[in-house]
């Protein structure tokens, strides 16, 4: 079992005084541990066949595999091993899977191992090379000071750089998985499913408040999962069992195992990741892998933990260092041993529990190197009792080994710490546990805004005074003893319920006792001295994950970089996707010491989200594929859809850009559309223009102060053409108002602003003219709307409408009649944006495919043709009427699109925009304005937003560059109709220059002369309109 | 599956779009003219058989009834209210989906973020917010399932959607 | 993701129902064709910009589609007051 082969460890070169004669040297234990030993596992790293077991993690099973190396260093190209046992590995980086299914970026000791599990680990097969030539000549700042040159050296660095960099590879496939979101509301969120949180969770939910636990592994607990502590008179398990058990009864608390709160937001706003299905190892289609869980909460209690500090020595990145508290969670809650002979380098008491764990399962402790001259605490007379040989005020100044290590050098420590007192001397050893202290994990603390405060007792980062409503507890705040934590915990629980509503504040918790022993003071040192300074020691590594060393940081310092976040970004410290969760604090500390101040006044970098990766899959959720947005379907859409239409979207809606017929291109379908339209008759489903109903007494008072025409007069069953002005007197849309009853108005927006005209009808009722009497109601969606246009539409409407008089003297143009069509109600506008005779028939939503239909069939004998949006256009364009936000950009006034006679200046109250169109700059001579383009070359198509300069007036070999650019095409097609190209432009001073020839300049490098006309190329007259 | 959740629509009904001015009168016209008790409390719906009159503003009502009714129902409106009133019919512009089954509430958290914890949101209480990506009116009705209100051009999208977010009932939350 | 209570629904709602709609109690001249291009200006594009306190207005565009003030704290992002239209909030 177990050790599957590879770099078994080898046998010690010389027996240790104190080591037992014989011991294991397989690295899984014969018992205990929580996994389950009856189902074991095959799994894949790096294309060799491992095992373990179901409650492994993947980390743990390569721990067992006698796996040292599980990858190679960003920038050096160094070995490395795993380090840690959760959330803070640095080193054991792998992506999951192949193909598609591939993910990158996983960290090994939070996998669950799982049967046909597919490992790579990531930064394997790259920078070597590269880093080869450069071994040992890249210091802080390298690509800052390396990469100085001329622009074209450095493209070649890119290319190389490019294909060096990043830490997993890209899966090939589209994603096949499924994502999903769930929103939350609870009083009270828990953050940390350890002893604190468990407690939290527990004193909430018994005054009744709801409750949310999260934890990022797959069973709560927290480290009591890899102690072998007791609470009461039972192991510290069977209390998190009976306490998950009520929790799992209550019916307002949630909890959620797998999953990691990531992101702490404005007003409490936690945004959590659920792995649901990747410890299973399938892809379900019904079960999304993971979900992302949106949380706001009354209140936060975060109970986070903290993370042990690794000590910072030479080649302290060798496979075989490991942290003190990983070393045990491997030995006891994975029954794995990280190694054979153990050193254990400590300025604390707790980590003595490692070693003494360590011997109880039989295996050599060959010493302990603790940085205290005397230290005094019960663990420490405990390993003492054991015969554990302990070397006082003493450091492990260098690890020693090739693949892994293989010894370790110690030395005595001056008083102070910072210098060595002796000559180091030599230790066999094939594991060395470390721990300079605890870092709080105050990263979701700081995200929420509180500045972290240095804990100079604690020699700790605590998380700050909370800028929302936040709670900590347990040892995010501190509190080290498991007593603290459970006693803590309960009281923040209560705390954060009886804010959020809930009980007195008193934990209706008894603490359970708990054994304790009492520790003595600890004395960190950030970085172990070396008999050489740290520039000519053995590099020293704080990051491991992106290769930062103290002779880094101090060169940093050195060069002037005092902020801790400008060293930060020089150096790379905490910069990678471990976002420095080991290295972070003795960065600081070495800085600090570097610029000769306290690490208080150095401060700690700002912690962001991610707290974790966090995949963009779950970012997306069901937003993707067919759902990736809100389409937005008329009521005809499944007649188009049957039609073979060619879409356009238009804001959310989908439109029928062209109905191609047979093998037709886009452009024969538009000239046979176009044609149809002007020589018979073709219709559009205009249904998603925007349609607002206005009612009330002040109606018309209203419209008068909202479009810069007049309304007041309008008869009724009448329409006009009304503009939008903002109040700086720019165009805001157009559209068609029509007069339905006196004190009763159908306005038409264009289809991409309905929803923002209607909030700034809202706006100007509700903010400024509360007074007015009028009501507006988006009725958009109501009504299918199908544009019967051509020189047939009235022999064509009159085959199915025949209680409306459709002649030219009854129903002239613009104006709007009620009546029946096809049986059903219908209300008809007579207006045309095709310039053609056009009746605009209206229908309940439910009534538009039976119409539409109706309509096809009373039109089949003219020849009717559907048309889309491109023919509507061309249309359009012929006839030279705009299109607000294609021909105007947000800066045109009514004079500059020469739609001044839109414009009623002298009435009661004045209009939205009118005082800003007296400003000088709108009265400039030399402004943009409207004009058509007739191209030279009648078969040249403009491209849209071409450039307008002016025509060179000699025939230079070559014009001369830059020209001032004069304008800008915003419409351009070929017509049919006329068998021209038109374009529509914004030209400066443009209608004082009709008949002059202007020059568009290609990107091509071509060049295409045009005429200046004026915009309207047919029909000029409007006589078809009139019909 | 006996946790499935059950998902009808998107249906068509008489859909009427009252806004008023609050008034002391007003209560009383409305429920003679449609039958259903004025909502007065913010972001609650009352029902009377097929009616429904849902709170959507301090000033701003839905009415619904089945599919027809329309144009009486507009008729009595109007001759019944007095002062600064608009009626609309809008009976083309919603589509009404139902969803039941215990599992409801879950397909609803997937797809707004409003609470709907039946502390927060009891029957007989209606909210207009977002949706996925379109916005609708949902309210809770007394027999505990749940109708979704939505725009009549959002309504494909929204049938998959709902589709989708009620395939998957989870053991646990 | 702020959570602002909406004054007419009477309850808190997540920041993706609103939008913004600008500072608050701007009120539009009486007689706009008194005032000269400067004054108009002024009025057409000057804004306080504070570090804490700033009068908003909101709109609750996926709810109830009214305007609100909101009292917010542009620093901390905290919101201390909100309501309706025409009311205003207490002094700060």
């Amino acid at each position: 079992m177990g050790a599957g082969g590879g770099s078994l460890p080898r046998p010690s070169r010389s027996a240790h005084p104190t080591a037992p004669p014989a011991h294991p040297t397989t690295r899984r234990l014969p018992a205990g541990g929580r996994i389950d030993r009856s189902q074991p596992l095959r799994f894949t790293f790096n294309g060799r066949s491992m095992s373990g077991f179901v409650g492994d993690t993947l980390a743990s099973a390569l721990l067992a595999n006698g796996v040292d190396t599980v990858a190679q260093s960003f920038k050096h190209g160094r070995r490395r091993g795993i380090v840690g046992s959760g959330t803070e590995e640095p080193n054991a980086i792998v992506d999951l899977g192949d193909g598609a299914h591939r993910i990158p970026n996983q960290r090994a000791t939070q996998v669950e191992l799982h049967a046909g599990l597919v490992a790579t680990s990531g930064a394997r097969r790259r920078l070597k090379r590269f880093a080869g030539a450069f071994a040992g000549v890249m210091p802080a700042g390298f690509y800052y000071k390396f990469f100085m040159g001329p622009p074209w050296l450095w493209r070649r660095w890119e290319a190389l750089l490019r294909r060096a960099a990043g830490l997993g590879a890209v899966p090939t496939g589209a994603d096949p998985d499924t994502y999903d979101k769930l929103n939350h509301h609870c009083d009270v969120l828990v953050v940390g499913g350890g002893p604190a949180g468990i407690a939290a969770a527990l004193a909430a939910a018994r005054v009744d408040a709801r409750v949310a636990l999260v934890d990022e592994q797959n069973e709560f607990g927290g480290s009591l999962l890899g102690a072998p502590q007791a609470i009461g008179d039972a192991p510290a398990t069977q209390w998190v069992d009976a306490a998950i058990a009520e929790l799992s009864a209550c019916p307002n608390a949630v909890l959620l195992p797998r999953a990691t709160a990531f992101g702490y937001y404005d007003h409490n706003f936690v945004t959590v990741l659920e792995r649901r299905t990747d410890h299973l190892g399938a892809t379900s289609p019904c079960a999304p892998r993971q979900r992302l869980h949106r949380i706001r909460a009354k209140q936060v209690a975060l109970a986070t933990g903290a993370v042990e500090r690794p000590a910072t020595f030479a080649n302290n990145d060798l496979p075989g260092v490991m942290l003190a508290s990983a070393v045990a969670a491997y030995l006891n809650r994975y029954a794995v041993a990280a190694g054979t002979r153990l050193l254990l380098f400590t300025g604390n008491d707790n980590a003595y529990r490692t070693a003494l764990d360590w011997r109880r399962a039989g295996r050599c402790v060959v010493a302990v190197a603790d940085t205290r001259a005397s230290p005094a605490g019960a663990l420490v007379a405990q390993a003492e009792a054991a015969g554990i040989e302990i070397h006082k005020a003493h450091a492990v100044i260098e690890a020693i080994g090739r693949k892994r290590v293989a010894g370790a050098l110690i030395a005595p420590l001056s008083e102070d710490g910072q210098r060595l007192a002796a000559k180091p001397r030599r230790l066999d050893c094939d594991l060395i546990a470390c721990s300079d202290g605890w870092s709080p994990a105050i990263h979701l603390s700081s995200q929420a805004g509180a500045r972290p405060r240095w804990n100079e007792e604690g020699m700790m980062f605590l998380p700050g005074a909370p800028r929302q409503p936040t709670v900590c507890a347990g040892a995010v705040n501190g509190a080290m003893s498991l007593a603290a934590c459970l006693a803590d915990g309960a009281a923040a629980g209560a705390r954060a319920a009886h804010a959020a509503g809930f009980g007195d504040a008193r934990p209706r918790f008894a603490a359970p006792p708990v054994e304790e022993a009492e520790e003595d003071a600890a004395r960190p040192l950030f970085i172990a001295p070396h008999v050489q300074p740290s520039s000519r020691a053995p590099k020293q590594f704080v990051d491991f994950q992106l290769d930062v060393t103290a002779a880094d940081i101090e060169l940093a310092a050195r060069e002037g970089y005092r902020s801790v976040e400008h060293a930060k970004r020089y150096t790379a410290l905490g910069f990678g996707t471990d976002q420095g969760k080991l290295g972070n604090v003795n960065g600081v500390a070495i800085l600090a010491r570097a610029l000769g101040q306290g690490i208080a006044e150095t401060g700690v970098t700002v912690f962001r989200p991610a707290y974790t990766p966090v995949t963009f899959g779950a970012i997306a959720g069901r937003d993707a594929g067919e759902l990736f947005d809100a389409e937005r379907h008329t009521p005809m859409h499944a007649w188009h859809m049957a039609r073979g239409a060619a879409w356009e979207n238009v804001g959310r809606w989908k439109r029928p850009w062209h109905y191609p017929q047979a093998d037709e291109t886009m452009h024969e379908a538009v000239v046979r559309e176009c044609r149809s339209a002007r020589q018979d008759i073709a219709m559009l489903d205009a249904s998603t223009l925007g349609k607002i109903d206005v009612q009330g007494a002040d109606a018309a008072t209203f419209l008068d102060r909202i479009y810069a025409g007049s309304f007041q007069r309008l008869g009724v069953g009448r329409c006009r053409y009304g503009l939008m002005l903002r109040e700086d007197g720019t165009i805001f849309d157009d559209g068609v108002a029509a007069r339905l009853a006196d004190t009763r108005f159908l306005l038409h927006t264009t289809t991409g602003n309905a929803e923002a005209v209607l909030a700034w009808l809202e706006l100007w009722r509700q903010t400024e003219w509360p007074d007015l009497d009028v009501y507006f109601t988006s009725v958009t969606d109501h009504w299918a709307t199908a544009a019967l246009a051509g020189p047939k539409a009235r022999d064509v409407l009159r085959r199915v409408c025949d209680d409306i008089d459709l002649s030219r003297e009854a129903f002239p143009f613009m104006s709007v009649r009620s009546g029946h069509v096809a049986g059903r109600p219908a209300r008809v506008f007579r207006i045309s944006f095709s310039g053609e005779l056009c009746f605009e028939v209206n229908v309940a939503a439910h009534d538009g495919m039976d119409v539409w239909n109706a309509l096809m069939a009373a039109g089949e004998p003219f020849g009717i043709t559907p048309y889309g949006t491109e023919t509507m256009h061309v249309l359009r364009a012929e006839k030279g009427f705009i299109i607000v936000g294609q021909d105007t950009d947000g800066s045109m006034t009514p004079d500059d699109m020469g739609l001044g006679w839109a414009v009623r200046h002298g009435k009661p109250f004045g209009f939205i925009g009118d005082r800003s169109l007296a400003l000088a700059d709108h009265r400039r001579a030399d402004r943009l304005h409207f004009v058509g383009l007739a191209t030279t070359d009648a078969a040249a198509v403009l491209p849209e937003g071409a450039q307008i300069v002016a025509a060179s007036t000699r025939r230079a070999a070559k014009p001369t560059t830059p020209r001032a650019m004069q304008g800008h095409v915003t419409s351009s097609y070929f017509s049919p109709t006329l068998g021209r190209s038109i374009a529509l432009a914004m030209l400066t001073r443009g209608r004082e220059r009709l008949g002059e020839t202007i020059c568009c300049p290609l990107a091509d490098g071509r060049e295409v002369s045009a005429q200046v006309v004026r915009p309207i190329f047919f029909d000029a007259e409007g006589r078809r309109t009139h019909a | 599956m006996p946790d499935a959740t059950t998902l009808r629509g998107p249906r068509r009904q008489a859909c009427l779009s009252l806004r008023a001015k609050p008034n002391p009168s007003l209560p009383a016209a409305v429920a003679t003219a449609l039958g259903v008790e004025l909502p007065t409390t913010p972001c609650t719906h009352h029902r009377a058989g097929e009616r429904g009159l849902y709170w959507l503003g301090p000033d701003e009502w839905l009415a619904t009834a089945p599919a027809g009714a329309e144009d009486a129902l507009q008729a009595a409106l109007r001759s019944a209210l007095t002062g600064h009133f608009a009626v609309t019919d809008v009976s083309g512009a919603w589509r009404s989906f139902n969803l039941a089954g215990p599992r409801a509430i879950e397909v609803l958290r997937k797809s707004s973020p409003c609470d709907f914890h039946p502390r927060a949101f009891a029957p007989g209480r209606c909210v207009q917010t977002v949706f996925a990506k379109a916005t609708a009116l949902i309210a809770g009705n007394a027999d505990g399932d749940f109708d979704v209100i939505t725009r009549t051009s959002y309504a494909d999208y929204l049938r998959r959607w709902l589709e989708v977010a009620a395939l998957e009932h989870p053991a646990s939350p | 993701m702020l959570e602002i209570h909406c004054p007419y629904c009477g309850e808190p709602r997540s920041e993706e129902e609103f939008s913004y709609a600008g500072e608050a109690h701007i009120r539009r001249p009486q007689d706009p064709a008194k005032l000269d291009d400067r004054a108009w200006g002024d009025y057409l594009h000057f804004r306080s910009n504070p570090r804490g306190a700033h009068r908003e207005l909101w709109f609750h565009a996926a709810g109830c589609r009214r305007y609100l003030n909101v009292l917010r704290d542009t620093a901390s992002y905290h919101i201390s007051q909100t309501h309706r239209v025409g009311e205003s909030p207490e002094d700060v």
